[in-house]
């Protein structure tokens, strides 16, 4: 009885719902930064490192700059960089996407903990070094449940929500949305319309190094205003399976991280609650409450998905 | 007559460095930089190094698998050689018995069962006796009568920190009648600082006041997460805002650390941290091989040793009313003199009861 009170609890806390907003925004940039890439038929398992590169040269620039906002331009320069090598490699010499992504995933992992002693002095992790404040939207803010959730939230959160629905409008609306998908489901045919799929593909490449490296700028310069090494955590492989999970479609992969972001909420709130008695050594499983979320949704999803035909495949013209 | 004295001064310098008395320090894949181990026990090597005039090195770990060819090439160079890190445990047992002419100081581990050998001297420490400082602290200052702890992955140090927490609170509360809830949580991980902020959150948001991490980098989440609060709520972030509002409205909400002294890392928000003193063990290490007092086995650092102790609270002894801080010296006293027993293991735990303590004053 107290499981089933704790958990209405749970759901009737307005936290809940924040918490599951700002653990699905580094989801959110990063399954977009997927669907733009491999809507267009590049896999992009590069996001995690993409992301990490973000979260330490935004903390870097602010470190530099004193001004966060400067940091996350930066990463998201630092991310257009890193996609551009993915880019090159597996467009232009037609490399193995996964192989080239592995690279860059351990190209972040070294390069980040290389510049930690020349830039910080230290390796490991940086002091708090700035953050970007939270906005209050005064009206928003009194509403009694939604002000809670939503009145007073990193602005990144907005952007990752506005993103969204713009990718949505973007990749379904637009000329340019529709080329992408063309491209990605049989890149000859759109070559023989006169589309220039090597365009079309640097392009959404590029874009996911954009929408990755903004998730990483919010783990550190949003939420933290620290850098740690590999402080990302796996979150780029977490984006790639909400993407699947939302059929490689923006709004579909939003809620397949607001899913992962309420099991993570829902594990905090279970081991916080103060009426559920549960010893201290069994509150270490909740934890893995995210990760049987996800083997439930995503077996109970297969086969129900389908990834763009092209997916993977680099583009020889002959 | 050039050309002999510079062979001269040549042939004594490979002389006095064959006999120079030399240290090297192995980390283990954390590396100098983590705030903790590893940063620590150089601390303590340096002491020692100043105060006998010694020579030391550092060899960084990349990888677990660099442990072995690590250690043993730090022992064919040294006299004495650290292993630091209860990851390294098998490594150090597996080089050390090679080398018996060599001293190895291992911090953090426990040899397995059989395996002690005169020249291996490891270090571990009573986390529990800090944390019991700090959970008197946290139990004395909650105005919302509850506490809250996070812990990483559930590894022996880390639990020792959490039975220790528990039972502080749990004295305070009797002693004072005061009835202070505990709310518990494990983020599965020490270095992801989001899930660590994440917990936090919830943690003060079911009324938590103070949340005490052992959780290595999640913690660095937990005192952004205080911070945050805290700031939200009196509205500046400088340290003397915050004292003005906790005086004022006499409530805040704050972390507090573990292992070294994190209360620099949000001044004003951390309120005190449990500390873990690394660095006497390793300078304890250095001295007695150096003195040719050393001796094998297992040596176990509490509140006596000074190898644990709390924080020095820079930044909010203000707030902590000196009666608090009066009990707490009259406990480490009591500790000190074997009086007062902290639990070690869930069990002791359990049955722990809070001994009548009368206090002087």
């Amino acid at each position: 009885m107290t499981w089933i009170i704790s958990i209405l609890n749970i759901f009737t806390n307005p936290l809940f719902y924040k918490i599951t907003l700002t653990a699905a925004t580094p989801f959110i940039f990063a399954a977009l930064g997927g669907v733009f890439s491999e809507i267009t038929g590049v896999v992009n398992i590069a996001l995690e490192g993409i992301m990490l590169l973000g979260a330490f040269v935004s903390i870097v620039f602010t470190y530099l700059t004193g001004s966060p906002w400067i940091g996350v331009l930066m990463a998201m320069i630092s991310g257009l960089g890193m996609a551009w090598l993915h880019a090159w490699a597996s467009i232009k010499w037609y490399g193995n996407q996964i192989v080239s992504g592995t690279a860059l995933i351990l190209l972040a992992q070294g390069l980040t903990g290389f510049l930690m002693e020349p830039i910080f002095g230290k390796p490991g992790q940086t002091d708090f070094i700035g953050r970007i404040k939270d906005i209050k939207i005064p009206f928003v803010k009194n509403i009694p449940f939604v002000g809670e959730i939503i009145g007073e939230l990193n602005p990144l959160v907005f952007i990752a929500i506005g993103l969204v629905f713009f990718s949505w409008w973007f990749l379904y609306k637009t000329t340019m949305g529709l080329r992408m998908r063309a491209v990605g489901e049989n890149p000859e045919a759109a070559d023989t319309l006169g589309i220039n799929v090597y365009k079309i593909r640097y392009f959404g490449v590029l874009m996911s190094g954009i929408l990755a490296s903004l998730g990483g700028a919010f783990l550190s310069v949003g939420e933290l205003g620290q850098f740690k090494e590999l402080m990302t955590g796996g979150r780029g492989f977490i984006a790639l399976a909400a993407m699947i999970l939302g059929n490689w479609n923006p709004i579909g992969a939003f809620w397949a991280c607001l899913l992962f972001g309420a099991a993570e909420a829902m594990n905090n709130q279970l081991q916080s609650s103060p009426i559920l008695q549960i010893s201290a050594s069994t509150k270490p499983l909740f934890n893995m409450l995210p990760f049987i979320v996800t083997i439930i949704v995503v077996s109970g999803f297969i086969g129900r998905t389908r990834a763009p035909a092209a997916d993977g495949v680099p583009y020889i013209k002959d | 007559m050039k050309r002999f004295l510079v062979f001269l001064v040549l042939i004594l310098t490979f002389v006095v460095s064959a006999y120079a008395f030399k240290v090297i320090m192995v980390t283990d894949t954390g590396g100098l930089g983590d705030k903790s181990f590893n940063d620590g026990t150089w601390a303590g090597i340096q002491m020692a190094v100043e105060e006998f005039g010694l020579e030391a090195n550092v060899i960084q770990s990349y990888e677990q698998a660099d442990y072995i060819p690590n250690l043993t090439k730090a022992a064919q160079e040294a006299d004495v050689v650290f292993a630091v890190g209860f990851m390294m445990t098998d490594a150090l047992f597996k080089v050390a018995p090679q080398f018996p002419g060599t001293y190895f100081v291992g911090i953090d581990i426990t040899p397995p069962e059989g395996s002690e050998y005169p020249n291996v001297m490891t270090f571990t420490f009573k986390e529990n006796e800090a944390a019991f400082l700090v959970g008197y602290v946290a139990a004395a200052m909650t105005k919302s009568n509850i506490v809250g702890f996070i812990g990483g992955i559930p590894i022996p140090p880390v639990e020792r920190f959490r039975y220790g927490f528990e039972a502080g609170v749990k004295t305070y509360s009797e002693l004072h009648d005061k009835d202070v809830q505990i709310l518990k949580g494990y983020t599965m991980v020490f270095d992801d600082p989001k899930k660590g902020k994440d917990l936090a959150m919830s943690q003060f948001a079911e009324g938590a006041d103070i949340i005490f991490h052992a959780s290595g980098a999640c913690g660095n989440g937990v005192i952004e997460a205080a911070k945050e609060k805290f700031t939200a709520l009196a509205g500046t972030s400088d340290l003397a805002g915050l004292i003005d509002y906790y005086w004022k409205n006499g409530t805040g909400l704050f972390a507090m650390g573990v292992d070294a002294d994190q209360d620099y890392l949000a001044p004003g928000a951390v309120l005190a941290s449990a500390m873990k003193r690394v660095d006497m063990a390793a300078y304890y290490g250095v001295r007695d091989a150096f003195e040719g007092t050393f001796e094998g086995g297992m040596k176990v650092l509490g509140l006596k040793e000074k190898g644990v102790g709390i924080s020095p609270m820079k930044y909010t002894k203000g707030l902590v009313p000196n009666s608090v801080i009066a009990e707490l010296y009259y406990i480490i006293n009591l500790v000190n003199e074997g009086i007062l027993s902290i639990p070690i293991t869930q069990e002791e735990l359990d049955s722990f009861s809070v001994p009548e303590i009368e206090f002087p004053f």
